[in-house]
């Protein structure tokens, strides 16, 4: 029996002493793609974070294993050079590091940890500019600080090209699709689309249904009140649409 | 015995100075030097004229010594080059040779208000003690490298320039303070330098004066620039400091004419337990001037590092333009920003804006590097590098840049990747 890529077990976290999430317990195999959703303040991009290993949060019990690693003992760094990828909900301006200098130092640091020599110069931009093609990003802003007035569509586009230039093993997308017009959707979703693959797994934080038109996930799950109340194929995100979360929160008590 | 008392009785030790070095000496015994209760140098490190063993500049000798090692020339510029503050003339002397032409013959003015009332009063010990004044005009377009190289033996060295810029010139103004390449650290006590310059800026003339400061860990640096500009002259400075124990550069710029402009970027890099302070005086004397200010600062360990900006718009500046940002970079437990910025407005048609900041490295751009692999080391380099980058970037020659990199590069806790540096 092969060992999931992520395994979550009665994970519980607080943030400056108010418990967060209370008990999620989640298992991803390579070459599954998980929707996590759930109304506001249920702990989704909590989850997202403290699996990429942001400070502040604190985990109270339970584990996360990444492809058999102890996750939660990893500093960031090793989290994602290890294969990990969060794509922010809010990508920060950098101003001053530009988009090229960042996507290549990205890439070094993973290869250096695959036992890999740094890219030659040429190959880098010829990958980067093939995957900007994709992303339909112009080749001006690699020379541009990071994000730097970017629009908000043009900030979720660019994190799609950091992860399409990393190739993770596991991308967790945290409401990647919020603030995107119904054209920079479906490019975004075509990035996220052309990650998939049997090595990689993708877990997509959202609130809409919409999304899920364009990137088809295996399971869906429902985050309230910091655990997972509800777990489905993607015929349950098309409930969620109908009907809301109050039927499912009924039944769910306050996180303690 | 204080330090002014020291330094009055260094200079009566001197035979028949010339008369506007007693003016100078007279004008700074009246006024006395600033203290830390003076507001615009509270963040001065003025205690550290008292290490400073002897005011008086060592005598000339003829002892013959091998010339230095200088930094590469730069295309395309002459150079002045002072050697523990004394002019070297075989190395300036292609310099000299187009500029004496117009030399003032050493000519210096009387203290001007801001010499004695004002912030500059620094400016006259270089003058009661500088062994070679020198002032020149600037005719047409001319490119004029200021080298000035402390070695750390060395004992004070005082410099006076005075520059005229005639109307529709352009000069290209590098100054350069520098270890002498090739000595170690000093041994004993401190060392002083003084310097003071002034310009004078006629009708539509340009100045682009590019100052960069990477003396010897003991040297004490206290610089004056006045400047005062004619009608649509421009004057862009590009101010980094970047070594010597302590230093404070106290900047006065006066926009006289109608249409004058002024673009200062400054970039200060301490660490250890390094001083590092500037004042800039900016003063919009005549309509639709404009002035921009733009300073970063980084303490690295235990070091201080403190900008004012003092920009005050007369009743007679209507439709000027006022923009100013200030911002600091803690990087130390014991390290120290202050910023202080200032905007007196007494007219009301202008257009102002102006912020300060100081902080620690924002632990959310932190936090994304590092999610994408970059070790802490790594991140906190890169992002002290962009917080830089502003200023650096627009420094110009490229060898200037590199030379200016490199040194603020040695002032950081982490040092930055080498593709970083130009």
């Amino acid at each position: 029996m092969s060992i999931a890529l992520l395994q979550i077990e009665n994970l519980a976290v607080s943030v400056a002493g108010t418990p967060v999430l209370n008990g999620v317990s989640l298992e991803i195999n390579a070459g599954e793609v998980h929707a996590i959703m759930g109304p506001n303040g249920s702990g989704k991009s909590t989850l997202a974070h403290v699996l990429a290993g942001r400070p502040g949060y604190e985990v109270t019990a339970g584990s996360a294993r990444f492809d058999g690693m102890d996750l939660l003992a990893l500093a960031p760094e090793e989290r994602s050079r290890a294969g990990l990828f969060l794509g922010f909900q809010y990508p920060v301006e950098i101003p001053g590091v530009n988009n090229a200098y960042l996507l290549k130092a990205a890439l070094n640091a993973a290869r250096r940890h695959r036992g890999e020599t740094d890219i030659d110069a040429f190959d880098f931009l010829t990958l980067v500019r093939a995957k900007m093609h994709t992303m339909h990003i112009d080749d001006a802003l690699l020379a541009r600080g990071v994000n730097e007035g970017f629009s908000g569509g043009e900030k979720k586009r660019n994190e799609i090209l950091q992860m399409l230039v990393l190739e993770p093993r596991l991308a967790i997308l945290d409401e990647t699709d919020s603030g995107l017009d119904i054209d920079a959707l479906k490019i975004v979703s075509q990035g996220i689309n052309g990650l998939r693959s049997p090595e990689r797994a993708v877990v997509l934080v959202t609130h809409y249904q919409r999304l899920l038109d364009h990137v088809v996930p295996d399971r869906v799950h429902v985050l309230a009140r910091g655990r997972i109340v509800r777990s489905g194929g993607r015929e349950l995100a098309l409930e969620l649409e109908r009907r809301g979360y109050d039927w499912l929160l009924e039944a769910v008590p306050e996180v303690a | 015995m204080n330090a002014l008392a020291r330094i009055l009785e260094d200079f009566g030790s001197q035979p028949s100075p010339a008369a506007a070095r007693l003016d100078a000496a007279q004008a700074l015994r009246e006024h006395s030097l600033p203290t830390r209760h003076d507001e615009n140098w509270h963040y001065a490190n003025l205690r550290a004229l008292e290490s400073i063993p002897r005011f008086l500049p060592e005598p000339s000798t003829d002892t013959a010594r091998a010339p230095p090692m200088l930094p590469a020339h730069l295309p395309g510029f002459e150079r002045l080059v002072y050697l523990d503050g004394r002019l070297d003339p075989q190395l300036s002397a292609a310099a000299l040779a187009k500029l004496s032409a117009v030399n003032l013959r050493g000519a210096t003015g009387t203290a001007s208000p801001f010499e004695t009332a004002g912030d500059g009063r620094f400016g006259l010990l270089a003058r009661m003690f500088a062994p070679q004044p020198l002032a020149f005009q600037v005719r047409g377009t001319m490119a004029l490298e200021v080298l000035s190289l402390i070695s750390p033996e060395a004992g004070a060295n005082y410099t006076e320039l005075s520059l005229e810029l005639e109307a529709g010139a352009r000069l290209e103004l590098i100054e350069r303070s520098c270890a002498i390449p090739g000595t170690g650290p000093g041994l004993s006590g401190s060392v002083l330098g003084c310097s003071a310059l002034s310009l004078q800026q006629h009708v539509g003339s340009q100045l682009m004066h590019t100052r960069l400061q990477q003396v010897a860990g003991n040297a004490v640096l206290y610089d004056t620039v006045s400047s005062r500009l004619a009608e649509r002259a421009s004057y862009q400075l590009r101010h980094l400091a970047a070594g010597g124990a302590s230093t404070r550069s106290s900047v006065q710029v006066q926009l006289q004419g109608p249409g004058a402009s002024v673009d200062v970027r400054a970039l200060a890099a301490a660490q250890d337990a390094q001083y590092c302070d500037a004042l800039y005086t900016i003063l919009h004397e005549a309509p639709a001037t404009r002035s921009h200010l733009v300073f970063r600062g980084i303490a690295s360990e235990r070091a201080h590092v403190a900008c004012s900006a003092d920009v005050q718009v007369t009743p007679g500046a209507p439709g000027s333009r006022v923009l100013q940002s200030l911002r600091g970079l803690i990087d130390g437990k014991g390290a120290e920003v202050n910023l202080r910025p200032r905007l007196t407005i007494n007219t009301d048609d202008i257009q102002a804006a102006h912020g300060a900041t100081t902080g620690r490295l924002d632990e959310d751009l932190l936090f994304y590097l590092l999610s994408r692999g970059l070790t802490p080391a790594g991140a906190r380099s890169l992002l002290k590098w962009a917080f830089l980058s502003e200023i650096l970037g627009a420094l110009g020659p490229a060898p200037l840049r590199k030379a200016a990199e490199s040194a603020v590069a040695a002032r950081l806790s982490d040092a930055p990747a080498a593709e970083l540096l130009q």
